[in-house]
């Protein structure tokens, strides 16, 4: 029971703190003094007390998508290993679910999009179902790879890692904290692949999807996509916390290694530009290199002697 | 085993009792006879997989084939109800779709004769218990199903592609002969049960066999490279014959592989990872060209090209599971490739009929032309929607179940201690989930373009009604059916323990991980269902804020129209363009010429490089070598006379020798 209650409120708050600090950082490496942390959630509020300005060529599809995204974005959430390395529902195989939950919300996202029948949206549609289309077949190798070290398939094995693979494990956790963080990098829609903050819509995909959403439609897709980059982070977190830590360390190391992503985030994009359109697939190739050398050093574990 | 006798009678009179009745009531007839004899047929396969008992009727057809087995095992239980089920529906939607046809007189009659022809022999296909009644049931099947396809005959490119059908069929049925003929020297009968005695005493000859049976079952089924007769076919074939082949026919191919396994027993592991191996290429060729196409019914035919891969990955990792002893690994397997048979037909019946539905209001295929069909076929919009979220493999729809029994049984694949085992169920994995995501690529585009956004030529915006009844009633319940597996699973998951006992041998019994993770997903996908309503429901009914329709954002432009939205084409590219060595492109251009042009126009068409590049040359090859032969036919009476004297001579000649 405390679980779930510490996950959902972790899952209200932590997420847009995560695009706060990350705004913060960028204002530090540009010189500003930047707005408030909190700003995201301030924004939240708003959004959800304005009236709408809804498209005259949408249909119910269009309605209808924000509320069944949101849901399985939090539906997929209760399978995340979060504080402690607990998830709420912890079943084996859940990794598959988690994925093919937020396959659903991105399934509705997509349509509704397509639903405005404006050309930008279709573009960043378009964009979006192909970039995601490369990213989940290395996560699913990138996570079968670990769990097989331990033999055990559920979310929560992740923080057992290093007590199973010994000094692989430490090689296979850098490797998988970087592809999980090109990951959030892809999913989350942040520079170098996407860019957050533009309103010009040719280079975008994400942004330009929610084109036509406001009030609190818009909101709901900007809290579920920043659920979505606080849930990869979490994974992270749970694989670099060593299980051996005590209560109070294990809750400063977990809101420690967040921070430190939404830093890290920040950084990359205050320092690097968007890469062209066109050698995006480029960027998220590396993810599934990533994959390929986690398996090789999985199978190198196991029967290299 | 009466009833089930019984329904075939039904069946094949009912079809000809049919052909004398008056125009108007002849689908109707019809449908009541199928729902007749699918309650007939149903019965005893249910009380099969119920008590796990066989049934057996021993037929004397002396002195030609001798004593003929028909047996209904768990497995043929299974089948009998996914046939009965799935043509029925198409039956019934069949009532609605031939309409249009009775208005214009065209005689349906030996349409009504095939139709029913067409499910009594698959049928008797997958009780049949040996091998030459087997193969005459086939030939049954193969044929009403040819004449099925060439419904619309006076149509040119209709009778070429059941053409093409027809010797795909013949050019598998062969090695499906040669496959039985090999076990029958050995056995020396052509009882199945006699080849099971041999196949499991002989690796060698099981490999063989099975490797044959493959390649001739794997035909019918749609296997890569195996595969070329289906995206003609099926955009041939009236809806409800699509429906009815793709969603049942084509798995009569899997069952005669599952068949084959079971007689074989315990397959080789090179055996176990060529099924694998084939079968992830099959998924992923299947979708990569469903993406490519803007014919719908192309489109879904490609659609079937992988689902019967992942069907096949299902069974290959049932196959690893028999091969390293590993009975959780098999049973995951086996029972998630059995399952996906059942939910592939549910939603791509589904999805054909719904195609059908849009083909029947606007007289195309092409989803390039259509467009902002939600808002005047709601309903059908509505039924095609569930169809693409249950094929996607997302929850709370049924071929997620399917999809994660299947990724289960690999990840305990995994443990396996073997090298290769792992590698090739690793990549397998990957794949799977590639085919997953192009999937919702794919059905995002179709479904978009099709019913989303406006409509972008005339054919879809003077749609002004949603189809009737008949047809709108087996897509509901077919869409019924598919959320229901997916609400509950466990007790699908029940019903699958038999028919998946009689593959792996052994009567599992039961580790109850499996059956508590179904039970898991049960309460998940329910608790998700209902909050999902209800939050869709809250906020569009409390909503307190005032809601201004305004047109779409168009960087200002206030007259945004249909040529500005994005087409299937543009929506496909940027993943296209990453794979373009597998495609081969066929550009028609015409570049505005001049100070004010008068025409321009750009299309598409992206051709199937195994057509290309193995299909057609040995076409051609076939018909340089043909044509050698053309001097024999000199049309000359006096020359056929001169050829059938030379071949009583020789024959004269060798009896003497002989």
């Amino acid at each position: 029971m405390t679980t779930i209650i510490l996950n959902l409120i972790i899952l209200a708050i932590i997420p847009f703190l995560m695009i706060g600090v990350i705004k913060k950082t960028k204002a530090f490496w540009g010189g500003r003094k930047g707005v408030s942390v909190w700003q995201p959630l301030y924004d939240f509020v708003k959004l959800l007390k304005k009236d709408f300005v809804i498209s005259k060529t949408t249909s119910n599809v269009f309605r209808l998508a924000p509320s069944i995204v949101i849901c399985s974005t939090i539906t997929a959430a209760m399978f995340v290993p979060m504080l402690y390395g607990k998830a709420i529902i912890n079943i084996q195989a859940g990794f598959i679910i988690f994925a093919y939950i937020l396959g659903l919300g991105k399934f509705f996202a997509l349509i509704s999009a397509m639903d405005t029948g404006s050309s930008f949206e279709g573009m960043g549609a378009s964009r979006e179902a192909s970039f995601t289309s490369i990213v989940e077949p290395a996560f699913f190798m990138i996570m079968a790879s670990i769990m097989v070290l331990s033999g055990n398939f559920s979310f929560e094995s992740l923080t057992k890692v290093l007590d199973s693979a010994g000094s692989y494990g430490f090689l296979i956790i850098i490797f998988a904290v970087i592809a999980l963080f090109l990951m959030i990098l892809i999913e989350g829609s942040r520079v170098p692949v996407d860019d957050p903050t533009t309103h010009l819509e040719l280079t975008m995909i994400h942004e330009v999807m929610i084109l036509d959403n406001s009030a609190s439609d818009l909101a709901l897709y900007t809290w579920g996509n920043s659920i979505k980059m606080f849930l990869i982070s979490s994974l992270i977190a749970n694989l670099v916390i060593p299980s051996t830590l005590g209560t109070f360390d294990a809750l400063l190391a977990y809101l420690a290694t967040i921070l430190i992503i939404s830093l890290a985030i920040g950084t990359v994009e205050s320092a690097m530009a968007r890469i062209r359109m066109t050698h995006v697939f480029e960027f998220v190739f590396i993810m599934s290199s990533f994959a390929l050398i986690i398996l090789s050093l999985v199978i190198a574990r196991m029967f290299g002697g | 085993m009466n009833n089930y006798f019984i329904a075939i009678a039904i069946l094949f009179l009912g079809g000809i009792i049919c052909a004398f009745l008056p125009q108007k009531i002849k689908t109707s007839a019809l449908s009541i006879f199928v729902t007749i004899a699918s309650v007939f047929s149903i019965i005893p396969a249910l009380s099969v997989i119920h008590h796990g008992e066989n049934l057996t009727r021993v037929f004397n057809f002396n002195p030609i084939l001798g004593e003929i087995n028909f047996t209904i095992d768990p497995l043929s239980a299974f089948f009998i109800v996914v046939i009965s089920i799935m043509s029925l529906a198409s039956v019934i939607y069949s009532n609605g779709y031939l309409k249009p046809y009775m208005a214009k007189e065209k005689s349906l009659s030996s349409h009504l004769i095939f139709l029913p022809a067409l499910i009594a022999s698959m049928l008797l296909v997958v009780t049949c218990d040996n091998a030459l009644m087997f193969l005459i049931c086939w030939e049954i099947m193969s044929l009403s199903s040819f004449f099925l396809v060439i419904f619309e005959s006076e149509k040119k490119e209709t009778l070429k592609a059941g053409i093409k059908y027809l010797v795909f069929m013949h050019i598998s049925v062969i090695f499906i002969i040669i496959a039985f003929a090999l076990c029958a020297l050995n056995a020396g009968s052509f009882d199945f049960s006699d080849f099971a005695q041999v196949l499991h005493n002989n690796q060698y000859l099981a490999n063989i066999v099975f490797a044959l049976a493959f390649v001739g079952f794997g035909t019918k089924a749609g296997f890569v490279p195996f595969h070329n007769w289906l995206p003609d076919a099926h955009p041939a074939a009236p809806s409800h014959v699509s429906a009815i082949m793709s969603g049942v026919m084509i798995k009569t191919g899997i069952y005669g592989i599952l068949r084959v396994i079971n007689l074989i027993g315990t397959p080789s592991k090179a055996l176990a990872y060529s099924v694998l191996i084939i079968s992830v290429i099959s998924a992923l060729y299947g979708v990569l060209y469903a993406i490519t196409q803007h014919d719908l019914k192309r489109l879904l035919a490609y659609h079937s090209i992988e689902n019967i891969g992942i069907i096949g990955i299902g069974i290959g990792a049932g196959m690893l599971g028999l091969a390293y002893g590993n009975n959780l690994v098999a049973l995951l397997g086996f029972a998630g490739g059995i399952l996906h048979i059942l939910n592939h037909s549910i939603f791509k019946e589904l999805l054909f009929l719904a195609a059908g539905s849009v083909y029947t209001k606007t007289h195309t295929r092409n989803i390039e032309i259509l467009g902002g069909l939600i808002k005047s076929m709601p309903i059908s919009a509505v039924l095609f929607l569930v169809g693409s979220v249950a094929i996607c493999g997302l929850p709370p729809f049924n071929g997620f179940i399917s999809e994660f029994l299947i990724y289960f049984g690999m990840l305990k694949g995994l443990t396996i201690n073997s090298f290769f085992a792992l590698t090739v169920i690793m990549f397998s994995i990957a794949g799977l989930a590639l085919v997953g995501t192009m999937a919702i690529l794919c059905f995002t585009k179709a479904f978009s373009i099709i019913f989303l956004g406006m409509p972008r030529s005339e054919a879809a915006e003077h749609v002004d009604s949603d189809t009737g009844a008949s047809m709108i009633l087996p897509m509901s319940f077919l869409a019924a059916l598919t959320l229901l597996i997916g609400v509950f699973p466990q007790y699908v998951f029940a019903f699958l323990i038999q028919p998946t006992s009689v593959l792996t041998g052994v009567h599992i019994t039961l580790s109850t991980e499996p059956v508590e993770i179904m039970h898991q997903i049960a309460i998940i996908a329910l608790v998700f269902l209902v909050v999902c309503a209800g939050i869709c429901i809250m906020r569009i009914k409390l909503n307190n804020q005032k809601i201004e329709m305004h047109q779409t954002w168009g960087c200002g432009y206030d007259r945004p129209n249909n040529r500005m939205q994005y087409s299937a084409s543009s929506y496909a590219n940027p993943f296209l363009t990453m794979l373009r060595p597998l495609f081969k492109k066929v550009y028609d251009i015409e570049k505005p010429k001049k100070l004010f042009p008068t025409s321009a126009h750009f299309s598409l068409h992206i051709d199937d490089i195994e057509e290309a590049y193995l299909i057609n040359p040995l076409v051609k090859f076939d018909e340089w070598f043909l044509s050698k032969f053309e001097k024999i036919q000199s049309g000359n009476m006096q020359d056929y006379i001169k050829y059938g004297l030379i071949f009583l001579i020789l024959l004269l000649a060798g009896c003497f020798i002989g």
